[in-house]
């Protein structure tokens, strides 16, 4: 091997070590933002009180700690991990900057599919079968836009209209089911449109888990048909990557991340949009990083608006999607106006 | 050798490809020219496995590729498109290493960094390959995908137009590197081409698409007459011999008498 | 020629009451007018005689029917067949669609005197489009508790139901003065948890449920914020360890319900909310849920007995909420008495 190809396989190492790199940042960012978030309450606890209080069955700091701050952080980091990676996926299979849970109709539908469930299906294990109505109304979104999408040869464009109008489609019949609902009905639907974390307990994390975790591995596992799909469908196809396949399931899967993220917690948005671009930024586009480090920048995000939204203006809640928009919003004009180049 | 047989192809119940053929040998190059939506492109796709035709086959070395599964139709068969999308653009190596794809495992291998380098550094493209493929120009752009194809080790090519979009300079400097290329690796190259007098100069045969059939086909002699030119394109044209060179130099449209 | 005086004296006694007839029934009717302050402060120059009137919401079409004004009501807000069973033969009214977005134009048509609505709801647009076709509107919040008494002599004036209106105001005083007498006497203000019908929202200064709580003599947490419904975290409430915790519930109907079930309900994910067991109302079983109903609006001053209850259990030992329901709905709304309003007590809890 010639010093010259050394020295370009070493470039690309040092490149390479820049993305491990704010991998590594991103996850130290994401535990710094639950130690704070871990530290601020209504109740004055010390950092040394929250560990002890963390580490030891000490009664009331201890149900505080366990049942009330940690809960909502790890849905926090939940939601927001699970927005940033259907965001990139989204963008990546539709090859559209545009793309996100939300404005392909995805998260409304699982909106629809869970307001529905509350009103139509009351009854026991609730949580579960919010899960699944959220999550097949994704599904049908989904497998509009891709049946949009196979029937017509349709460009991106095409898909991102059409989700935007399944979007219009499912507010309004979220809309109608309000409108039509009980009062406490619609006090239900008003909390869930709000985006709360406050409702949420180990149970519903642990299915949230689930369904955000679980599609992870898989979607990493086809970084490279995500990077080659960049190149258009054409290119990708004589590479080996079997196109329709990988955007079946794909999109299947980061249906269920979608359903996962907001069947517990209501239509907190942005998120999906905004980190993707943000990471991409600074990383670049190789999905085998920009995956990962996408559901990073989301996770850390939603944790620092969760503390935001509960320290600002307390002991009244900033509702989480009102916070993450403010934050969310600025930063990336921010980007958007210092950035060189053409990210995308 | 790469041979297409009998290609039918129909898009939205119009003909656009009635049984064509084309063969190529490894070390030559096949140079498909014709007028504007004659189905080059389409026939490119359609050997590449991009398109489904509806009738005929497709025989590396007289096996059937489509049968092939994709990742391993990719290991034999490489394929250059006209233009790539610049949307998500990684850099020029990452690029080049996505040609791996079909060797890959997640994490690229030694070798797959060694090999990637290498075909940077043979393409010249060494002090650009750290660089966003959306900060290239066209013809380095046009150079990354060729090196991506490259990269994917395969023994026959297919180059959708590679020189469209590139001044003369970048043009001739293109074909000189797929000439190259062919002869030293033995490698065999399909080229949906557009500018006759560089595809006579750089193909070994010639075949001249009408009407989603094939015209004729043969050396860039036999093929390059004012005849064929006239009947194909509708253009009168003076065809010379020069130092070895053929010179195609179109006078006017066929039934007008005045020179273009 | 005495036949013909007395005809002539009958005809001068004949013109004479005319002359008094008209004075008293048709000079009203053309000119007569009178100035009113409405739930905004502003003067609204009405102009009588009020006969027929659209009631757009269930505060105000309660108090029709408090002053016997029934056969003044022309058109009724469209939710009011949600609660046909308590409305009766009101519900049959003429509809002109939800109480928030009413349908101007069947309004228009059914061409009432008066149209009566909240001070927000519908917006500003409904006086613009009523002035189109002359009909008056005035805005009146009968769910405040203390400018319940002024809105409803308001009322009586305008429709000439002074007297019922006394009636039901002297009622509403003397039991308001009892509960604040009592309350006057102990200086104990239990801190009490209010949550509107929302999920951890609470009920702040400027809300209904604020309101009542100071009647009742409890000591609302939220009262100190900033906006009338927060949304609080569960660690906050936590945090200011509350006595007593009330929530209002919307479950379809109390007046129908004959199963306190759905409350029960409520009452017990209150009671089962993560950590919450270290809050003293949880602890001692001191969790309440209250209907609509009587959560603010005309009937408020039965929620706010039943919280007396809660929040001051010896010192009003016996005050009974159900029997003053009874009271008010037989007497004043002229309904029998029955329905689920709150949630069980818990044994031992609730005192």
């Amino acid at each position: 091997m010639s010093t010259n190809t050394e020295a370009i396989c070493r470039r690309y190492q040092a490149h390479a070590h820049v993305r491990t790199l704010f991998l590594a940042f991103a996850i130290l960012l994401l535990i710094v933002a639950t130690a704070i978030g871990l530290c601020c309450g209504a109740t004055g606890m010390s950092f040394w009180e929250v560990v002890s209080s963390l580490l030891r069955d000490m009664g009331r700091g201890h149900s505080i700690i366990w049942m009330l701050r940690l809960p909502r952080i790890v849905m926090a980091a939940l939601v927001g991990f699970g927005l940033g990676l259907a965001g990139v996926v989204f963008q990546a299979i539709l090859r559209n900057p545009l793309a996100s849970p939300f404005t392909l109709g995805v998260g409304s539908g699982a909106g629809l599919g869970a307001v529905s469930v509350i009103l139509f299906w009351g009854g026991g294990f609730q949580t579960y079968r919010v899960a699944c109505g959220a999550f097949l109304f994704s599904l049908v979104s989904a497998t509009v836009i891709i049946a949009v999408a196979k029937m017509k040869r349709a460009s991106s464009e095409t898909m991102i209209l059409t989700g935007i109008a399944l979007m219009f489609l499912f507010s309004s019949l979220t809309s109608l089911f309000q409108y039509m609902g009980t009062m406490e009905q619609v006090h239900e639907i008003v909390f869930w449109f709000f985006g709360s974390l406050s409702k949420a307990g180990w149970n519903e994390i642990a299915l949230a888990a689930a369904m955000i975790l679980l599609p992870f591995p898989i979607l990493l596992r086809r970084a490279w048909d995500f990077n080659l799909l960049a190149s258009g469908d054409e290119s990708a196809l004589a590479l080996g990557v079997n196109v329709n396949r990988l955007r079946m399931w794909a999109v299947a899967a980061a249906s269920l991340v979608t359903a996962g993220c907001i069947c517990f917690t209501g239509v907190i948005g942005f998120v999906g949009l905004v980190a993707p671009h943000i990471t991409r930024m600074v990383i670049g586009n190789d999905h085998r990083f920009l995956l990962p480090a996408s559901a990073l920048v989301g996770a850390v995000i939603l944790v620092t608006a969760d503390t935001l939204g509960r320290t600002l203006w307390a002991p009244q809640v900033i509702p989480i999607g009102i916070v993450t928009s403010f934050i969310g919003v600025p930063f990336f004009f921010y980007l958007l106006m210092k950035r060189s180049r053409e990210y995308w | 050798m790469l041979q297409a047989i009998n290609l039918v192809f129909d898009y939205n119940g119009a003909r656009v490809l009635e049984s064509v053929g084309a063969s190529v040998e490894k070390g030559c190059i096949l140079s498909i020219v014709g007028p504007n939506g004659v189905g080059k492109t389409t026939l490119l796709k359609c050997i590449a496995g991009i398109l489904r035709p509806a009738g005929g086959s497709v025989l590396i070395e007289d096996r059937d590729t489509f049968g092939m599964p994709r990742k391993e139709l990719a290991k034999h068969l490489g394929y250059v498109a006209q233009n790539m999308p610049v949307r998500f653009s990684m850099t020029v190596f990452d690029t080049v290493l996505a040609g791996r794809r079909p060797y890959l495992a997640w994490r690229p291998s030694r070798k797959d960094l060694e090999r990637t380098a290498k075909i940077i550094e043979e393409m010249n493209l060494a002090d650009l390959a750290m660089r966003d493929m959306d900060r290239l120009s066209g013809g380095q752009a046009q150079k990354v995908l060729l090196a991506r194809a490259l990269a994917q080790d395969t023994r026959y090519l297919l180059l959708d137009e590679p020189t469209s979009s590139l001044d003369l300079r970048h043009q001739l400097e293109m074909l000189e590197v797929i000439a190259t290329l062919v002869k030293s690796k033995g490698i065999g190259a399909m080229m949906a081409m557009h500018d006759l007098n560089l595809a006579a100069r750089f193909s070994d045969t010639i075949m001249m698409l009408h009407r989603g059939r094939m015209f004729c086909s043969g050396t860039p002699s036999e093929v390059m007459t004012p005849e064929n030119i006239r009947e194909v394109y509708g253009v009168e044209a003076d065809v010379r011999r020069e130092n070895g060179h053929l010179h195609i130099q179109p006078l006017r449209c066929a039934g007008l008498n005045h020179p273009l | 020629m005495y036949a013909h005086g007395v005809t002539s004296r009958t005809f001068w006694i004949g013109w004479l009451a005319v002359a008094l007839f008209l004075n008293l029934w048709i000079a009203p009717a053309f000119g007569a007018s009178v100035l009113i302050e409405d739930a905004l402060g502003r003067k609204v120059r009405l102009s009588l005689p009020i006969q027929t009137v659209v009631a757009l919401n269930s505060d105000i079409l309660e108090i029709l029917r408090t002053l016997k004004a029934e056969d003044c009501v022309a058109g009724v807000f469209s939710e009011v067949v949600r609660e046909h069973e308590f409305w009766g033969d009101l519900a049959q009214r003429p509809k002109v669609g939800s109480w928030r977005e009413p349908n101007m134009e069947t309004i228009a048509a059914l061409k009432p005197d008066l149209v009566i609505a909240y001070s927000r709801n519908p917006g500003p647009l409904l006086e613009r489009k009523m002035a189109l076709f002359g009909i008056q509107v005035l805005r009146l919040d009968f769910y405040k508790v203390d400018t319940l008494e002024r809105e409803v002599r308001v009322m009586g004036r305008l429709l000439n139901r002074e007297k019922e209106a006394a009636r039901f105001c002297d009622w509403y005083r003397r039991h308001l003065g009892v509960f604040r007498v009592k309350i006057a006497r102990t200086l104990r203000r239990p801190a009490v948890y209010i949550e509107s019908y929302t999920d951890y929202h609470a009920a702040g200064p400027g809300s209904g449920g604020d309101e009542m709580c100071v009647r009742a003599g409890g000591n609302n947490i939220a009262a100190g914020l900033s906006i009338p419904y927060p949304r609080v975290t569960p660690e906050w409430v936590l945090s200011r360890n509350p006595e007593v915790i009330i929530k209002a519930a919307a479950h379809g109907n109390g007046y129908t319900l004959r199963d306190p079930a759905p409350f029960n309900n409520c009452r017990d994910a209150i009671l089962k909310r993560p950590a919450w067991h270290h809050i003293p109302a949880v602890a001692s079983g001191n969790v309440h849920v209250m209907d609509s109903a009587i959560w603010t609006g005309p009937r408020a001053i039965i929620g706010i007995a039943h919280m007396l209850r809660w929040i001051h259990p010896n010192l009003f030992p016996d005050l009974n909420p159900e029997a003053l329901h009874k009271e008010y709905l037989e007497t004043f709304q002229g309904i029998a008495y029955h329905g689920v309003f709150v949630s069980d007590n818990i044994q031992g809890g609730g005192r």
